[in-house]
C-alpha cells in the first residue's frame, strides 16, 4: 500500500529541565514504523510531510533513517499553526498527492490536542480511524484496531483512508548506522507556505497549581501500614 | 438568543459522570450569560435519558432515537452530531472528553466550520472570547487559549468540575436523522472487551494503579485485592500494559485515560510525567515504592517507601479490618 505519514517535530517533554532538545513526535515515530512494517518487502512507499521551522530537518532525516522513502517539507516558521491551520495545510499538500493510507500520530506530545487526523480525513472526505492501537492490510481493506473507551473496536476501512497513531501500537525502531547514511542522499522536497490564519490561540503559558506538599512514611512495613491507614482514616477522610 | 449544546455520552445506559460534570459548568455559564443551555442524547435509549439530562439544567434536550449510536462509530456519530449542531445553532458546544469525543471533534469541526480548544481543564465566556486553560507538555505547563471564532467546540477532562443538579425544563425535541450505512467506507467488525473491568476508571472514586513494580500475576493478585477492599478500579502504567499483564484500557496518562479520583493509590510505580499528566489531580495519591528518590513522592500526599510485596499483604489485611467495621 502507498503510505504517507504526516510528522511533526516537537520538543522532548521527557527532559525535566527544558532542554530546547527537539525530537520527532512518538506518536509519529510509531505510525512510521507501522508503515514500514506492513510494506516490508514490497517496493510500496512510506513517504512522509512534515510542517514547521527550516530546522526540522534533522527530524525528516530522523524518519527517513529508520526507512521512509521520499519527504516533503513545508516550511512554515513561528507561531500560530494550530490544528485547524495544519489540517488546512496538509490537505492542500494532498490534493496532488495520491495515497492508500495517510498515517498520523494520534496527537503531538507538546500539545495533545489529537486535532489535525481527523480534520484533515473531513477535509479529504477519506474514512478514517483515530487512536489505533494494531493495523493489518487485508487487499485493499485496511483493518484497524482502536482503543475505545470501554475495549477495543476492530474496524475495516477501505482504502484510501486515514488513521492516526497510539504509541501503544509498537516500539520504534532506533535507526543504524546504514539507515542515517542512506538517508543523506533521500530527496526532500522543500517549499515554503504561508499558513491560513488560526482559530485558536495561546495567549500564555502558566504553571499548573502545585500540590500540597505530603508526609513520606519510611521504616518498618507495619508500622507505616497502621500509620497510612490512620491517616487516610481520621485526615484524608477517604475511606 | 445563544445557548451552549452539551453532548452528553452514554455508557451501560448511563450518562457519563463526566459529561453531567462539563454540563454542570455549561449551565453555571449559561444562567450568567443569560442563554439557553441545551443537551444532545444519541441512541436507541435517547429519550429515557432525557430526564436526567432536565435535572442538570437542560432547557431542551435534543434527541435521535437510532440505534446506529449504540456502538460507537465514527461516520454515523459525525452525520448525527452535526444534524443536531445545525438545529441548534449554538454559540458553544461542550463535551466530554472521552475517547469517542476525541474521535469525532476535529472531524465535527471541519463539518461545522467551527474552532476547537480540546482536552480543557477549564472554560469561561469573556464577551466575545471563550477562554481555556488546557495542560500541554505532558501536563507540565497549563496554556491559557482562546478563541474568537463564531462557533466554539470544547472538550472537558473528565474531573474537572462538580456534578450540580439544577432544574431546567428538560423539553425533548426529536431531531430529523437519516443515514446511509452503504456510503460509509469503514464497518465495525468487533469489540473486544477486556476482562474484569468492573468499574469504569474515568467514573472511579477509587483507583489503584499498578506499575513495573508490580511485576508479575502474584504482584497484580495483591492489587486486585487492595481494589476490591476499596471498591476500587485498576488502571496501570504503560511499562505493565506493555507486557500484558495489564488491559490497555487501564493505561493512565498520556497515552492513556486522564483520571482524577479521591483517592490513588499508586503500586510500583516511577512517575514518569506521561503517567503523572494522567492524575496529579486525584485529591489524594498514595505511593508505595521501594526508591525513596522516585517521582512520583513529589506528588504522592503519603508516600510509603519499600516493597509492595511486603507492604501490600499488610495493608491489605488492615483495610479489611476498617471497611468490616463499618
Ligand atoms: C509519548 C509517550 C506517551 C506515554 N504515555 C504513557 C501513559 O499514558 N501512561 C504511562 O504510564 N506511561 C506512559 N508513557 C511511558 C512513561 O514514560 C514511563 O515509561 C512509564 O510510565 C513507566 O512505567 P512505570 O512507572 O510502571 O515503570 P518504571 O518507570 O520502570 O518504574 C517502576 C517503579 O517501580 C518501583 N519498584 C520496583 N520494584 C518494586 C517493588 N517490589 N516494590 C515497590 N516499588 C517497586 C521502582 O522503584 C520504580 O520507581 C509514555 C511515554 C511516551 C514517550
Amino acid at each position: 500500500m502507498k503510505f504517507c505519514v504526516c510528522i511533526k517535530q516537537v520538543p522532548d517533554v521527557q527532559a525535566s529541565v527544558q532542554t530546547g532538545r527537539m525530537v520527532l513526535n512518538a506518536y509519529d515515530a510509531s505510525a512510521v514504523e507501522e508503515a514500514l512494517v506492513i510494506n516490508e518487502g514490497t517496493d510500496d512507499p512510506v513517504d512522509l510531510v512534515l510542517i514547521g521551522s527550516a530546522s526540522a530537518t534533522e527530524t525528516i532525516r530522523k524518519a527517513l533513517a529508520m526507512g521512509a522513502s521520499e519527504a516533503t517539507h513545508l516550511v512554515a516558521e513561528g507561531e500560530g499553526l494550530d490544528s485547524h491551520a495544519v489540517a488546512a495545510l496538509l490537505a492542500a499538500h494532498f490534493e496532488g498527492h495520491a495515497y492508500d493510507v495517510i498515517l498520523t500520530g494520534k496527537q503531538s506530545q507538546d500539545t495533545d490536542a489529537g486535532l489535525a487526523g481527523s480534520m484533515l480525513a473531513e477535509r479529504l472526505g477519506l474514512p478514517y480511524a483515530t487512536n489505533a492501537v494494531g493495523l493489518r492490510a487485508e487487499g485493499d481493506t485496511l483493518v484497524v484496531t482502536r482503543q475505545g473507551d470501554a475495549g477495543q473496536e476492530i474496524l475495516a476501512l477501505k482504502t484510501p483512508c486515514l488513521v492516526t497513531c497510539s504509541n501503544d501500537m509498537n516500539n520504534p525502531r532506533i535507526p543504524a548506522l546504514k539507515g542515517i547514511m542512506a538517508a543523506k542522499r533521500k530527496q526532500i522536497d522543500t517549499r515554503s507556505i504561508t499558513p491560513p490564519g488560526p482559530r485558536t490561540r495561546v495567549t500564555t503559558t502558566l504553571e499548573p497549581p502545585g500540590r500540597e506538599p505530603g508526609v513520606k512514611l519510611e521504616g518498618e512495613a507495619a508500622d507505616m501500614v497502621a500509620e497510612l491507614v490512620r491517616r487516610l482514616d481520621a485526615e484524608a477522610n477517604v475511606l | 438568543m445563544s445557548s451552549i449544546l452539551c453532548l452528553l455520552s452514554v455508557q451501560d445506559g448511563r450518562i457519563k459522570r463526566s459529561s453531567l460534570e462539563a454540563m454542570s459548568h455549561a449551565n453555571t455559564l449559561a444562567r450568567a450569560e443569560g442563554w439557553s443551555l441545551e443537551a444532545v442524547l444519541l441512541g436507541s435509549k435517547a429519550a429515557d435519558l432525557a430526564e436526567t439530562a432536565g435535572r442538570h439544567g437542560a432547557d431542551r434536550v435534543l434527541v435521535i432515537k437510532d440505534p446506529v449510536f449504540d456502538s460507537h462509530l465514527n461516520a454515523p456519530l459525525l452525520a448525527g452530531l452535526e444534524a443536531v449542531v445545525k438545529a441548534a445553532s449554538p454559540r458553544l458546544v461542550v463535551a466530554a472528553s472521552t475517547e469517542s469525543v476525541k474521535d469525532v471533534l476535529g472531524a465535527l469541526a471541519v463539518r461545522c466550520d467551527a474552532a476547537v480548544l480540546p482536552d480543557v481543564a477549564s472554560f469561561s465566556v469573556q464577551g466575545e472570547r471563550i477562554v481555556c486553560e488546557r495542560p500541554v507538555m505532558a501536563a507540565k505547563k497549563l496554556a491559557r487559549t482562546e478563541s474568537s471564532h463564531p462557533l466554539v467546540f470544547v472538550s472537558v477532562r473528565s474531573g474537572s468540575y462538580e456534578v450540580k443538579e439544577a432544574q431546567g425544563a428538560g423539553t425533548v425535541v426529536d431531531v430529523p436523522f437519516q443515514f446511509d450505512a452503504a456510503t460509509l467506507g469503514l464497518t465495525l467488525r468487533e469489540i473486544v472487551k477486556s476482562a474484569g473491568d468492573t468499574v469504569d476508571l474515568s467514573e472511579a472514586r477509587v483507583v489503584v494503579a499498578a506499575g513495573r513494580g508490580v511485576r508479575d500475576a502474584s504482584g497484580k493478585a495483591l492489587v486486585d485485592e487492595l481494589a476490591s477492599i476499596t471498591g476500587a478500579a485498576i488502571g496501570a502504567s504503560r511499562a505493565v500494559v506493555e507486557t500484558g499483564l495489564f488491559p490497555a484500557t487501564a493505561q493512565i496518562g498520556q497515552t492513556g485515560k486522564v483520571v482524577s479520583p479521591d483517592l490513588y493509590f499508586a503500586v510500583g510505580i516511577s512517575g514518569a510525567v506521561q503517567h503523572t499528566a494522567g492524575m496529579a489531580n486525584s485529591r489524594v495519591i498514595v505511593a508505595i515504592n521501594k526508591d525513596p528518590d522516585a517521582p512520583i513522592f513529589d506528588l504522592a500526599t503519603y508516600g510509603l517507601v519499600g516493597d509492595c510485596f511486603t507492604i501490600l499483604p499488610l495493608l491489605n489485611a488492615e483495610l479489611k479490618k476498617v471497611m468490616a467495621s463499618r
